[in-house]
C-alpha cells in the first residue's frame, strides 16, 4: 500500500468508526423510544399536546439546505475551485447555525406551551433527543470550522478530509430526519 | 488529525513531552499500566472491606477501621457497604482490568507485534489516556462528597440509581465518569481497529498476526459498537437525575405518561454482555500465544482459535437476555436467549480444546508467564462451566442474584483476566523496561494467588448454591444462612491471604524496575516481531520495517538447522 493510500484509508476508517459509534448511541435512543411508544396506551400520553410542526419542519428544510451546500463544498474541492469551496462552506455553516437557532426557538415554544422537561415521558423524549442531537451538531460545527481552516491547496489528503467532514454532516442530517419523522410527524 | 504515515517521528526532548503528554504508544501503554495497577489496589482494598464485613458482621475492621469509619467505631456502616460493592465492581471492571488489558497491552503490543512504528493516530491515543485519567479523577472525587459515592451496584439499575434510590451527587458523578470513560474507550478503539487494518508489516496477513493482536482487535471492534449503548443509557440517567426527565421512573413517581425502569436493564446488558467479552478477549489472545510459546509447539488450530474468537464476539451480541430471565420476559424470548447462550458453548469448546491441544505433548517450560497461563486455563474452564448453569433458565431462576453468579463472574472475569494480565506483565516486562522480573518471587506470587483465589471464588459458588444472596449487608440475620458462616470465613481468610501475596508482586515490580537483571532482546526465545528488536525498543521501534514471512507460532520445527527451536517471523518458513 502506498503511504498516501494508507493514510487516506486511515482517515476513512476512523471517520466511519466514529459514525458507527454515534449511530449506535442514537439507535439505542430510538430503541427506547420504540418501546415507550409501543407500550403506551395512547400517544401522545393523556393530556399532552403534540408539538406544532412549524418549527421542526423549518429546521428540516434549513438543515437540508445546509447539507446541499456541504455537498457543493466537496464538488468544488474536487474540481480544485477552493475559493468557491470556501463560499459554500460559509453557507453550510450559516445554515447549520440557523438550524441550531431554530432548535432554541423550538425549546422556547415547547416551554411556553406548557411542555416542560419534567412533564412526563413525551416531554422527556422530545427534549432529550433534540438536546443530544444538538450536542452532536456542535461537534459537527467544529468539524466544519476545522475544514474551513485546512481548505487550502497545500493540505495533504484534502479530498479525503473534506469527504470525512461531509459524511459526518450528512449523518447528523439523517439522524435529524429520522427524529423529525418519528418524534414530530407521526 | 495527523494521519499516520508509519514514518520516524523526531524523538521528544522535554520531560513533559516524553513522559506526560507523550504520543509514543509505549509510553502511553506504561501510563495505562500504572493507572490500572493503582486502581487494582484501590479496588482490592474495597474487596477486603466487603469480605471482612461478610465474615465478621458488626466487628470493627482491624488496623484501618478506626481511620475510615470513625463514626461507627470502626465497623463498615450499611450504606457504606453498598458504596463499597458498587465502587469495587466499577473500579475493577472499568478502571483496573480495562486499562491494564486493553490500555496497556493494547497500546504496547499492537504496534510492536504487527511491525509498526506507532499507532495510526498518536494524538488521539494520548487523548484517550487523558480522558481515562479525567474519568478516574471524577470517580475518585465522588468518594469524598457528602452522602458518598454511588451505591446502586456496578449495574446501577433504576430505581436504585434514580433520585429516589440515591439522592446524593455520587450516582450522577458515577454516570459522568462512565461517560467520559466511554469516550476514552471509543478513541482507543478507533486507533486499534485502524492500526491493525492499515499498519501491518508487509507480508503479514490477518492469520499471521499473533492471537494477542486478534483478541485486542476484536475487543476494539466490540468496544466501538457497544460502549456507545451504555453511553446512551447513562446520558438518559443523568437527564433523569439532573433535569427531571422520567425515562426510568414509573408509576406514581412519573407524573404523566410512564417511564420504564426495566428499559435500563436492556440497555445495560446490550452493552454489558459484549463488555464481558471485551474484557476476556485480550486475555484469551495473550494466553493462546503464551501456551504455544512455552510449550515450544505451534498453537494447535491457531486459525480455528482466531475464528472461534470471532464467532464468540459475534454471538456475544445476541445473548444479553440471559441476565434478565427473572424480569418477566415472554417465555419465547427467554427460550431464544437461552438457546443462543448455549450456542456460544460451541465455539468456546473448540477454542478451549485448542488450548489443550497446544499444550498436549509440548516440552513445557514452567516459567512464570506459563504458570499464569495454565492458571487461566483452569479457572476459565470452571468459570465457563458455571455459565451453563446460569444460562439455563430453569436453574437460573434459583441461582439468579445469589453468590453463585458472583462466583461465576469472578472465575471468568476476575480470576481469568487477572491471571491473564499477570501472565502478560511477566512476559512483556523485559521488553517494556529492559529488565527481567525476579522469577522466584514470581512463582511465589503465582501459588500465593492461585490457591487462595480458588478458596475465594469456589467458596462463593458454594455459598451461592447454599442460597446466600449477593449485595446483602448481613446475610446472617436469616437463620437459614447461618450455617454458611464457616465457608464465608474461609473466603475472607483466603482473600486476606491473596491480598498479602499481591504485595510480593508489587515488591517484585519495584525491585525489578530498579535493579532487575538486564534483559536480552529475546529472553523467552520466541519469534514474534517485538523480540527481534532491543529491550526496551528504541523510540521508533523498527529502524527498518520488517518483512513477515511466516506465522507467529513456528516453534519446535524438526527441520530447523539454526540451533534454535523457533524461528522469527521475518524468516522464511523452514520446510523438510
Ligand atoms: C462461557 C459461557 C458463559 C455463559 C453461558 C454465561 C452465562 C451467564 C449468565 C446466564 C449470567 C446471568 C446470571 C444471573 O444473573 O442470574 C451471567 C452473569 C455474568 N457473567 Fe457470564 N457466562 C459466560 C461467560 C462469561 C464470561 C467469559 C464472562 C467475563 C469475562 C462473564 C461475565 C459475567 C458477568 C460479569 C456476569 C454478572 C454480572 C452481574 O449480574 O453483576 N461470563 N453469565
Ligand atoms: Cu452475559
Amino acid at each position: 500500500m502506498s503511504t498516501r493510500g494508507r493514510s487516506e484509508l486511515q482517515i476513512n476508517l476512523a471517520t466511519n468508526i466514529v459514525i458507527i459509534s454515534m449511530a449506535m448511541l442514537f439507535a439505542t435512543l430510538f430503541m427506547g423510544y420504540a418501546i415507550y411508544r409501543s407500550s403506551a396506551p395512547v400517544w401522545p400520553p393523556m393530556g399532552v399536546q403534540r408539538v406544532s410542526l412549524l418549527l421542526p419542519s423549518l429546521s428540516t428544510v434549513v438543515l437540508f439546505i445546509s447539507s446541499f451546500f456541504c455537498y457543493q463544498v466537496s464538488v468544488s474541492t474536487k474540481k480544485n475551485e477552493l475559493s468557491k469551496g470556501h463560499k459554500y462552506l460559509n453557507l453550510t455553516i450559516l445554515f447549520g447555525v440557523g438550524f441550531m437557532v431554530l432548535q432554541g426557538l423550538l425549546w422556547n415554544q415547547m416551554k411556553s406551551s406548557g411542555l416542560f422537561v419534567s412533564s412526563g415521558i413525551f416531554a422527556s423524549i422530545t427534549y432529550a433527543f433534540t438536546w443530544i442531537h444538538f450536542a452532536h451538531m456542535v461537534a459537527g460545527l467544529l468539524a466544519l470550522l476545522y475544514l474551513k481552516k485546512i481548505l487550502k491547496p497545500e493540505t495533504v489528503n484534502l479530498l479525503t478530509k473534506t469527504s470525512s467532514v461531509e459524511n459526518f454532516w450528512y449523518f447528523l442530517e439523517i439522524v435529524w430526519i429520522i427524529m423529525f419523522i418519528t418524534l414530530f410527524v407521526f | 488529525m495527523s494521519g499516520g504515515y508509519n514514518e520516524i517521528h523526531p524523538e521528544p526532548t522535554t520531560f513533559w513531552s516524553k513522559y506526560i503528554f507523550s504520543f509514543d504508544h509505549k509510553v502511553i501503554a506504561k501510563q495505562f499500566l500504572w493507572y490500572g495497577i493503582f486502581f487494582l489496589g484501590v479496588g482490592g482494598l474495597m474487596a477486603l472491606l466487603i469480605r471482612w464485613t461478610l465474615a465478621n458482621p458488626g466487628v470493627p475492621v482491624p488496623l484501618i477501621g478506626n481511620i475510615l469509619f470513625s463514626g461507627s467505631g470502626g465497623v463498615v456502616p450499611p450504606d457504606t457497604y453498598a458504596m463499597l460493592f458498587t465502587m469495587h465492581g466499577t473500579i475493577m471492571i472499568f478502571y483496573a482490568i480495562t486499562p491494564i488489558l486493553i490500555g496497556a497491552f493494547g497500546n504496547y503490543c499492537i504496534p510492536l507485534m504487527i511491525g509498526a512504528r506507532d499507532m495510526a493516530f498518536p494524538l488521539l491515543n494520548m487523548l484517550s489516556f487523558w480522558f481515562a485519567f479525567l474519568s478516574g479523577a471524577v470517580l475518585l472525587l465522588s468518594l469524598f462528597i457528602p452522602q458518598g459515592a454511588a451505591a446502586g451496584g456496578w449495574t446501577s439499575y433504576p430505581t436504585l440509581s434514580t433520585l429516589i434510590g440515591s439522592p446524593g451527587a455520587g450516582q450522577t458523578l458515577w454516570c459522568v465518569a462512565i461517560f467520559i470513560f466511554g469516550i476514552s474507550s471509543t478513541m482507543g478503539a478507533v486507533n486499534y481497529v485502524t492500526t491493525v487494518i492499515t499498519l501491518r508489516a508487509p507480508g503479514m496477513g490477518y492469520f499471521d498476526m499473533p492471537l494477542t493482536v486478534w483478541g485486542l482487535w476484536l475487543t476494539a471492534i466490540l468496544n466501538a459498537i457497544f460502549v456507545p449503548v451504555l453511553g446512551a443509557g447513562v446520558i438518559l440517567l443523568i437527564l433523569d437525575r439532573v433535569f427531571g426527565t422520567t425515562f426510568f421512573l414509573a408509576g406514581a413517581s412519573a407524573t404523566s405518561g410512564s417511564g420504564d425502569p426495566v428499559l435500563f436493564q436492556h440497555v445495560f446488558w446490550i452493552f454489558g454482555h459484549p463488555e464481558v467479552y471485551i474484557l476476556i478477549l485480550p486475555a484469551w489472545g495473550i494466553v493462546s500465544d503464551l501456551l504455544s510459546f512455552f510449550s515450544r509447539k505451534p498453537a494447535f488450530g491457531a486459525k480455528a482459535t482466531a475464528l472461534s474468537m470471532t464467532s464468540i464476539s459475534i454471538l456475544s451480541t445476541l445473548v444479553y437476555g440471559h441476565h434478565m430471565f427473572t424480569t418477566q420476559m415472554s417465555p419465547l424470548l427467554t427460550q431464544s436467549f437461552m438457546t443462543l447462550t448455549m450456542t456460544i458453548s460451541i465455539p468456546s469448546a473448540i477454542f478451549f480444546a485448542n488450548w489443550l491441544g497446544t499444550i498436549w505433548k509440548g516440552s513445557i517450560r514452567f516459567d512464570s508467564p506459563m504458570l499464569f497461563s495454565l492458571g487461566v486455563v483452569f479457572v476459565f474452564g470452571l468459570g465457563g462451566l458455571t455459565g451453563l448453569h446460569l444460562g439455563t433458565t430453569t436453574t437460573d431462576l434459583f441461582l439468579h442474584d445469589t453468590y453463585f453468579v458472583v462466583g461465576h463472574f469472578h472465575y471468568t472475569m476476575a480470576a481469568s483476566v487477572l491471571l491473564g494480565g499477570f501472565a502478560g506483565i511477566y512476559f512483556w516486562f523485559p521488553k517494556m523496561f529492559g529488565r527481567m522480573m525476579h522469577e522466584g518471587l514470581a512463582k511465589v506470587h503465582f501459588w500465593g494467588t492461585m490457591i487462595p483465589l480458588n478458596g475465594i471464588f469456589f467458596g462463593m459458588l458454594l455459598v451461592g448454591y447454599g442460597g446466600m444472596h449477593r449485595r446483602i449487608y448481613n446475610p446472617f440475620i436469616y437463620e437459614s444462612l447461618q450455617r454458611l458462616i464457616p465457608v464465608n470465613n474461609l473466603i475472607t481468610t483466603s482473600a486476606i491471604l491473596m491480598g498479602f501475596f499481591q504485595l510480593v508482586f508489587v515488591y517484585n515490580l519495584i525491585k525489578s524496575l530498579l535493579s532487575g537483571e538486564k534483559a536480552t532482546n529475546n529472553p523467552w526465545e520466541v519469534g514474534t516481531l517485538e523480540w527481534t528488536i532491543p529491550s526496551p525498543p528504541p523510540h521508533h521501534n523498527y529502524d527498518i520495517i520488517p518483512v513477515v514471512k511466516c506465522g507467529p507460532h513456528e516453534l519446535g520445527n524438526p527441520n530447523l538447522k539454526t540451533g534454535r527451536d523457533f524461528q522469527y517471523q521475518t524468516e522464511e518458513l523452514v520446510q523438510a
